[in-house]
């Protein structure tokens, strides 16, 4: 893998013909991380699929397997938004939203959209299958960031730089709302909230409309049983664990067990069909259980280092749009790692959030994937420049071939 | 307004003011704070409270599992395996993995010959589990398993076998499909046999399926007790064939054969007619077919019972063995009944009311004795009370009281009393044994897989019954029986004296409740008669070409004798061969059958060994019974004639030893 950033080898990760030395600029300590991260989720996928698997599709290996092609569309993804160059998202940003908003709306649609578990969220076309939310979320920071950082000191002011935003977001979370999918419409707001903080916008409003929200999410909280049903069970899960509280108890129980150096890797006990949902939103709870503390805080460490190496890169941007691309996208990542873990360690009711790079599903994979690209094309850009101007598009080919 | 073209890309870097670096890191600092507030509840979770949380998982996951021990055996009193118990394949399915329920119980009914619309029933009651069909044969599984049906499962279910098929089958009793004993000694020693079962810790998923990470415990050390019974297998095996061979011969509906060691009271064969299959799926056999009626059923033995009364008359010397009794030419009045016996007779002795079993002499004994003498008769010989065997539900009899005089005279002739055949042998037991009445057993020992002895039936004195004299001398006037001039003339052997006693009783009528026609035939035998070996009793139910014990009974006794006496080494009986030509010729026919019985004996006398006797190109079940009265133990390979025997035929062997027959089809 491609670790140091004055190495020799070609990547294997990009893979290329030419054996003669090719010089890597972009971020190597990020890439490590994600590349990490990827490893981690395929190897615990495995473990935590593979008895479910076996049961209902006769195959141990049937979950590994589509997210080891996942990964490796992930690869591709990654390097061709690190060759390709995070500037070219700027032109693609309103083009990218309205398609998000499209299959939103189609996704709502009935024999369009595929139910499970009572949402509305999968297109299932021949050969994958697109979760439009997970896709919203990208084409929503780059949406931002472009947007702020055009409208620059614009941004202050409520009806230029704040309201068109806000009602944006209104029309996005309505759309997620519907399927429905509370958990992307949370993350939709936090990443305004966080872009437009970043961007200038006075505190005062970002205040009140979350004061003006409060009797919205209360109402949306209320009146549905199920999300009800996961605050009460978040608050107690314990005194719920046999039915509403069940899955964050056993998820508590799955991490806890795990102590500090785990079970072992495949040892553990919670995914014989007592914690549902292993393998996609509570992997974390087996990677707690199996691999113990030292598997979650090393899991949370590469997160932290993911987090890091997004906000250095976004700080070290040329330009006010990568600054806040950057920011977005290790919100985006960051955010989703620190909800999904929370809500695994029952920190917060039940989302529906997937951990990003380790959690069972193509398009939530290959989007974070997408979104590391886009990082690491920021670091390699942000790195010192020797030969500014139209050499610029030749050297990052170089980096990248 | 500034310019378009450079708003798209915003400012350069250094234009990135103080403020919005600050920004940044503020949110970069806040999902940092974010993630480390997970590794804080991630080392609250993993280390403080994990003590907790643990103990919880276990709770859910680790499951005491009881894996049954394997059922224990039970053998004959020489070690052969009666009841073993097997794993089989028994086919489960997960109905909710069955896409199409309905034609998956078509095609496994189908291959598996089920009821197809029970089977579906069935699957669809299962949430997650059912029972396809239990105990299937190996290539059952394979042809179920090629139907690919998913959520087909094999499951290895123990299952009991029974090696020698019908042999002691009522005595052994069943198993049910779940292991537990249902009839006979499977069902009183269900605890000793099921054993202690034991206890592993398991995983457990969440569907309550166990898992067993750790490998299956060792099967040994988790064994039921076994069971060693007195029975003996060659015994049991003669009693059977000689009863089947009565009641099919008298075309009788049942029957019953009991062997008995008077001196130990130990069981030798419990022999009953029908006979079942143990091994036949248990809706194969008919209900009531699987009762042990030689203890279980009871029925007025008739005859038989007057030795008793002739004994205990002796014994309270109500009579002197010389004294005569006027047999009123065979009908005597007593109340308002009148008394036949079947010839009549004048002045007859006590031997000779024994003998010609006058009905009318009988009943003067009883007179004698008095209703009192009558009923410390039957408690003399044990009648009325259980003896004791281990078999569930053993028959106790009545005594009923004599309080009519009809009734005093009728009891001294065996009706208006009932018993088990067990009790009506051990009572000539006593009279075989001294005098001493030895409580009947069957199970000899019971011991756990670490040799602890959990049981042991020593041979037990229940009573003195009568004297040793009284007892000598009713034994002698009972050989009379057997003679020419007796009543069972077909119950006499070639080389040991015989002391017997016919039976022929009416069966009660239910509905009309008085006597049917229906007759129940008996022979009671004590072989040899001047050292008794053997108490073997024999009861024909409902027979319909001659209805006389000394016809239809003593035959199946005098086959039984001939083979088992030989078998367990008793000398012949000298005074026998001494005076052969002076005893009556027993019927053509029976000498027939075993053309050289008596061969074998003499010499086995003198050297303690025996000739093989060839028995090339008999049918292999004839063989059998021919090495077997000969002492000889016989071990088959196929089925057919007999091909090949070795040893040789006329070769000298050991008593007991094995010769292995070779069957084919005949050419």
């Amino acid at each position: 893998m491609i670790r140091p950033r004055r190495n020799t080898a070609p990547s294997p990760a990009l893979p290329d013909g030419r054996s003669e030395p090719v010089r890597l600029s972009v971020d190597p300590v990020l890439l490590g991380a994600v590349l990490a991260l990827v490893s981690l989720g395929l190897v615990m996928v495995y473990s935590a699929s593979a008895v479910t698997a076996a049961e209902k599709q006769g195959n141990g290996f049937y979950f590994l397997e589509r997210q080891l092609v996942a990964a490796g569309v992930g690869l591709v993804v990654m390097a061709a938004a690190v060759r390709v160059g995070y500037r070219r998202l700027a032109r693609l940003a309103y083009p990218m939203l309205l398609v998000s908003i499209v299959l939103l709306m189609l996704v709502l649609v009935p024999g369009v959209g595929t139910v499970v578990g009572g949402a509305r969220r999968w297109l299932r076309l021949p050969g994958l299958s697109l979760q439009p939310a997970e896709i919203a979320k990208f084409t929503w920071v780059v949406y931002l960031a472009y947007s702020l950082a055009k409208k620059r000191e614009k941004v202050a002011t409520f009806s230029i730089g704040f309201l068109p935003h806000l009602l944006l977001a209104g029309l996005l979370v309505a759309l997620c709302m519907a399927e429905p999918d509370f958990g992307s419409s949370v993350e939709l707001l936090v990443l305004l909230f966080i872009l437009l903080f970043a961007a200038g916008t006075r505190l005062s409003y970002l205040v009140g409309s979350v004061l003006l929200a409060l009797p919205l999410a209360y109402g949306a909280i209320a009146h549905s049983p199920y999300r009800l049903a996961r605050i009460t069970a978040f608050l107690d899960p314990w005194a719920h664990r046999h039915d509403i509280g069940y899955q964050v108890a056993q998820s508590l129980i799955s991490v806890g067990s795990g102590g500090l150096f785990g079970l072992g890797l495949g040892e553990s006990r919670q995914k014989l069909f007592f914690l549902p949902e292993a393998h996609t939103d509570f992997i974390f709870s087996i990677i707690g259980e199996e691999l113990g503390l030292l598997g979650a805080v090393a899991t949370i460490v590469l997160y932290g280092i993911v987090v890091w190496r997004g906000t250095r890169a976004a700080l070290r941007a040329s330009e006010t749009f990568g600054t806040y691309l950057g920011l977005g996208l290790t919100a985006l990542l960051g955010s989703q790692a620190a909800v999904n873990m929370s809500v695994a360690m029952g920190m917060l009711p039940t989302k529906g959030l997937t951990l990003p790079f380790i959690s069972y599903g193509g398009c939530s994979l290959v989007i974070s994937m997408a979104a590391a690209g886009v990082l690491l094309s920021l670091s390699a850009s942000s790195a010192p420049m020797r030969n500014p101007g139209a050499s610029r598009v030749r050297q990052l080919r170089e980096q990248v071939a | 307004m500034i310019p378009r073209r450079s708003t798209e890309r915003g400012r350069p870097p250094a234009e990135l003011t103080r403020w919005t670096r600050a920004r940044v890191l503020v949110m970069g600092g806040l999902l940092m704070a974010a993630l480390g507030a997970t590794l804080a509840r991630a080392v609250s979770l993993q280390v403080l409270q994990r003590a907790r949380l643990t103990s919880m998982a276990t709770d859910q996951t680790v499951r005491e599992m009881e894996i049954p021990a394997r059922r224990g055996d039970i053998y004959d009193r020489r070690g052969i395996p009666l009841a073993q118990s097997v794993e089989v394949d028994s086919l489960w399915l997960d109905p909710s993995m069955v896409g199409d329920l309905r034609r998956a119980a078509r095609d496994l009914a189908r291959t598996l010959h089920l009821d197809a619309a029970e089977l579906e029933a069935r699957l669809a009651r299962g949430r997650r589990f059912a029972w396809v069909k239990r105990q299937v044969t190996p290539q059952e599984v394979t042809l179920a398993q090629r139907l690919e049906v998913p959520g087909l499962g094999v499951a290895k279910e123990p299952k009991r076998f029974y090696p020698q098929r019908e042999l002691g089958a009522q005595v052994l009793g069943v198993v049910g499909t779940d292991g537990h004993g249902l009839e006979g000694l499977e069902l009183a020693f269900e605890d000793e046999l099921s054993g202690q079962s034991e206890k592993v810790e398991g995983t457990r998923d969440a569907r309550g399926r166990n898992l067993l990470l750790q490998g299956a415990p060792e099967a040994v050390g988790r064994r039921g007790a076994t069971v060693t019974l007195t029975l003996d297998r060659q015994v049991q095996y003669a009693a059977e064939k000689a009863l089947d061979r009565a009641v099919d011969e008298s075309k009788a509906i049942a029957g019953m054969l009991v062997v008995l060691d008077p001196r130990t009271g130990e069981l030798l064969a419990l022999a009953q007619t029908p006979r079942v299959n143990p091994n036949a799926p248990a809706p194969g056999i008919a209900a009531g077919a699987l009762r042990d009626r030689p203890a279980l059923d009871l029925f007025e033995p008739g005859s038989t019972y007057k030795a008793f009364v002739a004994a205990a008359a002796l014994e309270e010397r109500a009579v002197r063995p010389e004294d005569s009794l006027d047999c009123e030419g065979g009908s005597w009045e007593v109340g308002r009944h009148v008394i036949h016996d079947t010839h009549p007779h004048g002045m007859l002795n006590l031997a000779r009311i024994l003998a010609v079993s006058s009905n009318i002499g009988a009943a003067k004994l009883a007179q004698r004795l008095g209703r009192e003498g009558m009923m410390r008769t039957a408690r003399r010989f044990g009648f009325g009370e259980r003896t004791g065997l281990a078999l569930p539900g053993e028959g106790k009899g009545s005594i009923p009281y004599p309080k009519a005089e009809v009734t005093l005279a009728t009891q001294a002739f065996g009706q208006g009393l009932s018993a088990t055949a067990v009790q009506v042998a051990a009572g000539y037991g006593a009279l075989a044994n001294r005098g001493v009445l030895m409580r009947p057993y069957l199970v000899s020992r019971v011991t756990d897989p670490d040799g602890v002895v959990l049981l042991e039936n020593q041979p037990t004195q229940v009573r003195q019954a009568v004297s040793e004299r009284t007892a000598r001398q009713v034994v002698q006037m009972l050989e009379g029986v057997v003679q020419k001039d007796g009543t069972a003339p077909r119950g006499a052997l070639e080389a040991y004296r015989v002391a017997g006693k016919t039976g022929t009783s009416q069966k009660p009528d239910p509905v009309a409740r008085g006597y049917s026609d229906k007759r129940i035939a008996s022979f009671a035998g004590i072989v040899p008669a001047d050292d008794p070996r053997l108490v073997i009793y024999v009861m024909i139910d409902e027979p319909k070409t001659d209805v006389y014990g000394g016809l239809v009974a003593a035959p199946a006794f005098k086959e039984v004798a001939t083979a088992v006496l030989p078998y367990l080494g008793v000398p012949p009986s000298l005074s026998v061969l001494a005076s052969a030509k002076k005893v009556p010729n027993p019927p053509p026919m029976q000498v027939k059958e075993e053309p050289a019985a008596a061969q074998p004996v003499t010499e086995r006398l003198e050297q303690g060994s025996v000739s093989v006797p060839n028995v090339q190109g008999q049918v292999g079940r004839d063989a059998v019974a021919r090495l077997l009265a000969t002492s000889l133990e016989p071990r088959l390979r196929g089925s057919g004639r007999v091909m090949a025997q070795s040893p040789a035929p006329g070769a000298h062997v050991a008593r007991g030893a094995r010769v292995t027959l070779e069957l084919g089809a005949s050419p």
